[in-house]
């Protein structure tokens, strides 16, 4: 049986080189049709993998106030026209609610960060203690500002983990000075590092100071939000009431809408379900079609290769092959080119997901090239069948007379 | 001594187009082993219907068919491949070689399907090739070799599962007169060493170097006698 096997595998490697072209223009939708699904399954389980690790810095069960809807369709001017939100409804909301674990104001602008020579532009956040009990982001080297600090406008900051390393190049930053919009700040420590989310935003890049000092420099710009932390076993009940808390602070009436927005990362998670279901709709769109079309075109090869090869199964025929060996015979051709685009596709795609790798963590997972290829040979095997039963079925004398 | 083989009443009839064909009709022939014969007739008395049918290529639309006792015409295809894999070896006008392959991977074919061990089916492949002169062509692929070697070739593969009956339908008919008589020779030296063998041609002196020649005209045995002057072809 192995000798068999064997030997339909030569006979496949052998009628594949000596039609070298053909077998590759056939096997060119396979190609395409592995690359696409590899692809698009190693990003799609980059992008997991990245967006995991930032929803688990931005907390899931953590409500976000602000003007603006995270993501929303609403009018334009009537968000303008909204108040901003201030600072005092920290307390406001930390009094009257009774689910919300911790409330930080987050003051957000933009900066430019100077030491010496070095420079960086940066967003600086202006929060209270109460920000990292609404984060999993925690800190790497040093120690978080304190609430003495805080209320005594301390002008002392923690650095996002790029930050340190382009203004502290080689040396520990703790405890050592650098410029805030030329205002003179004190490293207290490092936050830790979270990486780039589809190098669309980063805290790696980010400055954290006091809200005390915030106030005092830099009240004049930049936005407001008021992050809220509930319990992850009640967030429907903590959003009710955190709502009816913003409206009483507003003076809202019952017909009144909401002039205010509160936030949760499964906006987020909504928005990027649709992205991944897009990429992979698309992709695995792409891969039937491509699949389906090599199938079509390994069947019709494989039609043209038993009729030129009409006489030669009449000679194995002659000299005892069974119609399973002349069956075997042909499905391992079609498999066999296949696999081999299979795996020039897998080729491909790894190589090209190495350069992904470069803007997002994304390696390909070894489920994946094994499903390829898994699905490389399924497609050889259904497109080989019929033509392999022709061939098999041929009658010994009318084959071995074809001319 | 017990026949190798008997054909009783063998008929293979066409249907083409209505009209039937009745390219063998009536054939009753008993051949024993170390038999060398030829069959001879004019062209389209039946002489490749029959040999195919005596290969297990064809099946006889009537009559029975027996090979070493067992009962050919009742067999179903994986039965019949095994018999032309074994016991039969075909030597063809055409030649019938894979073009693609070496003269020796076309001579190990046939120990393939037999799923004989790589090792012992280089040997035998080998060791039969060199029995038939190509010692020093093992690598050639048929487009590198004379015609005549070519045949050669075809009966090396004949030769290697050690078949019960060698047929060779118009051997010669190919090859330029030289080639001819080496084959000849050939042959008849694989009968001085105890094989069978049917000979289709329709050329007088090649059926001479039979011991037994069959004439049919028709589908249907003209003619079935000893040829005692026997050419020994040395
Ligand atoms: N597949 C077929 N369909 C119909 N008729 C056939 C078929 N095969 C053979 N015949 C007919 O059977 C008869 C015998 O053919 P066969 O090939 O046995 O002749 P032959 O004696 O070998 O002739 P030649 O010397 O030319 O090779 C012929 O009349 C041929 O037309
Ligand atoms: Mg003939």
């Amino acid at each position: 049986m192995f000798s068999l096997f064997f030997e339909s595998v030569r006979i496949a490697v052998d009628s594949i080189l000596s039609n070298k072209i053909r077998s590759f223009l056939t096997g060119l939708s396979i190609i395409i049709g592995i690359l696409t699904v590899t692809l698009m399954g190693t990003l799609i389980s980059g992008l997991d993998r990245g967006f995991e690790k930032s929803m688990d810095f931005l907390g899931k069960d953590v409500l976000s106030i602000s003007r603006w809807e995270w993501f929303g369709g609403q009018d334009w001017w009537e968000v303008r026209n909204r108040p901003r939100i201030r600072l005092e409804y920290v307390d406001k909301i930390k009094n009257r609610s009774k689910y919300a674990e911790a409330v930080a104001p987050v003051m957000q602008r933009g900066a430019s960060l100077s030491r010496g020579d070095l420079g960086a532009r940066s967003q600086i956040f202006g929060t209270t203690t109460e920000y990292l009990k609404t984060t999993n982001y925690g800190v790497e080297t040093g120690r978080f500002f304190t609430n003495g600090e805080d209320r005594s406008g301390a002008r002392v900051a923690l650095l996002g983990y790029d930050v340190a390393e382009n203004l502290f190049p080689n040396e520990d930053p703790i405890g050592k000075n650098f410029k805030i919009d030329g205002i003179r700040f004190r490293v207290l420590g490092v936050m830790e590092k979270q990486g780039k989310f589809l190098g669309l935003f980063s805290f790696d890049t980010q400055v954290i100071i006091p809200s005390g000092a915030t106030q005092r420099l830099f009240s004049r710009r930049g936005f407001l939000r008021i992050s809220v932390k509930i319990p992850d076993d009640k967030i429907e009940e903590s959003k009710d009431e955190i709502y009816g808390i913003m409206r009483q602070i507003r003076g809202l009436k019952p017909t009144e809408k909401d002039d205010f927005a509160v936030n949760q990362t499964v906006a987020f998670e909504n928005i990027y379900n649709s992205i991944k279901f897009a990429i992979g709709g698309v992709g695995i769109f792409i891969t039937i079609l491509s699949l389906v079309v090599g199938g079509i075109g390994i069947m019709n090869i494989m039609f043209v290769s038993v009729k030129e090869r009409t006489k030669e199964i009449g000679v194995r025929k002659a000299i005892g092959a069974t119609k399973n060996m002349i069956l075997t015979q042909f499905l391992m051709e079609a498999t066999m080119i296949c696999v081999i685009g299979g795996l020039i596709g897998l080729s491909f795609a790894y190589i090209l997901s190495l350069v992904i790798n470069q803007f997002f963590p994304s390696t390909m997972p070894i489920w994946l090239a094994i499903t390829s290829i898994s699905l490389s040979i399924f497609v050889g095997i259904t497109a080989g069948l019929i033509p392999s039963y022709k061939a098999a079925g041929l009658d010994p004398i009318d084959a071995l007379r074809y001319e | 001594m017990s026949n190798l083989i008997s054909l009783n009443q063998i008929k293979r009839h066409y249907d083409v187009g209505g009209e039937l064909v009745k390219a063998l009709d009536g054939i009753d022939v008993s051949i024993k082993p170390n038999e060398y014969i030829s069959i001879m007739g004019p062209s389209g008395s039946g002489k490749s219907t029959l040999m195919n049918i005596i290969g297990c290529l064809d099946t006889p639309t009537d009559g029975t068919y027996q090979f070493e006792g067992e009962l050919v015409h009742e067999m179903d295809d994986d039965q019949l491949a095994s018999i032309r894999n074994r016991k039969i070896g075909f030597v063809f006008q055409t030649f019938n070689l894979l073009p693609r392959s070496t003269a020796l991977r076309n001579v190990e074919v046939p120990l393939i399907y037999s799923n004989t061990p790589k090792a012992e089916r280089l040997e035998i492949a080998r060791s039969s090739l060199i029995s038939v002169g190509l010692g020093d062509r093992l690598d050639h692929k048929p487009n590198e070799l004379s015609g005549g070697q070519r045949q050669r070739v075809a009966i090396a593969r004949a030769l290697v599962n050690t078949p019960s009956i060698i047929l060779a339908d118009e051997p010669t008919g190919n090859l330029d007169s030289k080639s001819g008589i080496e084959i000849m020779k050939i042959l008849y030296d694989l009968y001085t060493k105890g094989n069978t063998i049917i000979l289709v041609t329709h050329e007088k002196e090649i059926a001479k170097h039979a011991n037994r020649i069959i004439t049919i005209f028709d589908g249907k045995i003209k003619e079935d006698r000893a040829n005692e002057n026997m050419i020994k072809a040395l």
